[in-house]
């Protein structure tokens, strides 16, 4: 057997690995969706955040920022949370759970190949922050008057951004979760970094250029998320590539899965 | 060529050195049962086999693969089972759904319903898995591990936890198993375990092991450790009686390494001159006597501290 699987071409294989990738990606799905509390609980809760927000914020606008609706602010904003939630918090803690009951000890001891399991679950988690993207999308443009990002460059851009960013925060979530020691530690432990960093970054409240919070704040790769998928939104005379914010995503997300790879745990720490 | 062969295979993690200088081979379509207490190296070295954990030292090979070699990690793991200690189940899923998916790893599994069928799980087949009891998710634990129908299947205490007839079902499938030639090393507490189930006994302490053999003849219990007890009948001394007995007062005791004849002998002269032998008993050496004579000092020493750890499976 050894000798026939050598002896399979290289493309034969890479294909029939990629129809794994597709098979795992169904099934982390369908995890995902048979848990209804968890699936409601990360797509739902962006969606509650813009609708409250936004509902608040009514016709306000933001002086400090061309005089924009706030809502305008909060739609791109509570993209790039939906994004956010699922690549770095869910991530982060369903792997902490996932290794400390074993689970992933069990996949690694499968004949499952090592990357395949890790492109399927980075797919996955991408797949469901996609959903919550258009979700957003959707809610913006129906019930705030939000327009989407318009014309092929500005759309381009989005996706750009997205998946940059999608995989900036996996990476980070990955890192995250092998600091984490047990599973009770995982939820607040991720929601407090999370939450603060939020904060920091002006999600809630737009960041007046020049004050203190912008500043520390340019140091995390928070506010450059957010920034760059505003800027994706139609704002005459402005390119919709905000590429400086961009390049601090990529080197925030490579360092983030240096330390991923160096730390990554398969067994659970607690025995 | 053996299915496991384990030569001066060495681990140690820090200053503690979990696994000294092991050695043992398993032949292929055999039961091979690892006893010792929590801490004795029984989890690292099954680790080790499955190439899930490097060595410090020595040779190993497992289906004539080196578990060491990451290259051939997914031609081994294709060929292997898993039970771990752990309950590592997917909760979300059905039953059929998490069987299928892993099913889906293997070049060859064995087909989904026979698999449900084999550990009972019929009428829990498209039941959630955290609806399941403990027991039977324990045992689609088993089941995964045999899904992709293995050449050998690793079993790490696979009946902690379960009621007795949990147990006698899970000792039938590992029997049934075996029957059809799959290679089993299983790891356990329990010495009715091994005794029922393993062709082949080594039991473990300090990262050695202090005694190897079938269950049968392990630590020389089949050999002269029979022991007689009976009271000697009134009127009757020890110079009447056909064989030499010690014991004191009335009490008679013999120990023989040939207790058939020494029983003859007895039940023949006691019948002879009709007297009764009351209280007759033989007893011979556990296998849980062995076990707690060559582990004693070392169950002691190392059953506190890491113990702790392994009874909080969550």
């Amino acid at each position: 057997m050894s000798t026939q699987a050598r002896a399979k071409p290289r493309a034969l294989r890479l294909l029939s690995e990629l129809r794994l990738v597709a098979r795992q990606v169904r099934y982390e799905q369908l995890s995902f969706w048979l848990n209804p509390i968890g699936a409601i609980f990360t797509v739902g809760f962006s969606l509650l955040f813009l609708v409250m927000l936004g509902a608040s914020a009514g016709s306000s606008r933001i002086s400090y920022l061309n005089n924009i609706k706030l809502v305008q602010y909060y739609v791109p904003g509570f993209i790039a949370y939906g994004v956010m939630s699922a690549s770095f918090n869910s991530l982060a803690i369903s792997l902490v759970i996932r290794r400390e009951t074993g689970l992933l000890k069990r996949l690694r001891l499968s004949p499952l190949p090592t990357w395949t399991l890790l492109t399927s679950i980075l797919l996955s988690t991408l797949l469901i922050a996609f959903a919550q993207v258009v979700l957003m999308l959707v809610v913006g443009r129906w019930a705030f008057g939000v327009h989407p990002p318009s014309g092929a460059s500005a759309l381009l851009a989005l996706v750009v951004v997205l998946v940059l960013g999608g995989l900036s925060f996996a990476a980070l979530g990955i890192a995250m979760s092998t600091l984490i020691p047990n599973q009770q530690a995982a939820g607040p432990l991720t929601s407090t970094v999370f939450f603060v960093l939020l904060f920091l970054s002006g999600l809630w409240f737009p960041l007046k250029s020049g004050s203190a919070l912008a500043k520390v704040s340019t140091y995390f790769p928070i506010r450059h998320f957010i920034t760059a998928v505003f800027k994706t939104f139609s704002h005459p005379g402005a390119s919709p590539w905000a590429l400086n914010d961009m390049a601090v995503l990529v080197i925030w997300g490579a360092v983030a899965a240096v330390i991923a790879l160096r730390r990554f745990r398969w067994a659970p720490r607690q025995t | 060529m053996p299915a496991v062969s384990v030569r001066g295979l060495a681990k140690s993690y820090g200053s503690l050195r979990a696994v000294a200088g092991v050695s043992f081979e398993v032949q292929p379509g055999e039961v091979f049962a690892l006893l010792g207490p929590n801490g004795a190296g029984k989890t690292t070295t099954l680790e080790i086999l499955e190439g899930f954990r490097n060595r410090d030292a020595g040779e190993v090979r497992v289906l004539g693969i080196d578990p060491g070699d990451r290259r051939s990690g997914p031609q081994l793991r294709s060929q292997l089972g898993v039970v771990l200690q752990e309950l590592a189940v997917e909760p979300f899923l059905t039953v059929r759904q998490v069987l299928e998916r892993n099913a889906g790893y293997y070049p060859a599994p064995r087909p989904v319903g026979e698999v449900i069928e084999l550990v009972g799980l019929a009428e829990q087949a498209d039941r959630k898995v955290k609806t399941l009891s403990g027991g039977q998710q324990r045992r689609l634990d088993v089941g995964l591990g045999i899904v992709g129908n293995p050449a050998l299947l690793f079993l790490d205490e696979p009946t902690t936890g379960l009621d007795p007839a949990g147990r006698r079902t899970s000792w039938e499938l590992v029997r049934r198993l075996a029957g059809e030639g799959t290679t089993v090393i299983l790891t356990t507490h329990y010495m009715e375990e091994a005794e029922v189930l393993a062709d082949e006994v080594a039991i473990i302490a300090g990262g050695r092991i202090v005694a190897h053999g079938p269950p049968s003849s392990l630590g020389g219990r089949d050999r002269g450790a029979a022991t007689i007890r009976f009271q000697l009948p009134t009127g009757i001394t020890r110079a009447d009686l056909p064989i030499r007995v010690g014991g004191e007062g009335q009490a008679g005791e013999l120990r023989t390494d040939r207790e058939l004849e020494a029983l003859y002998e007895l039940t023949k002269w006691a019948l002879e001159h009709q007297v009764q032998l009351a209280g007759l008993t033989v007893t011979r050496h556990s296998l849980e006597d062995v076990y707690l004579e060559l582990t004693g000092g070392e169950a002691e020493r190392f059953g506190s501290d890491s113990g702790q750890s392994e009874a909080l499976p969550r």
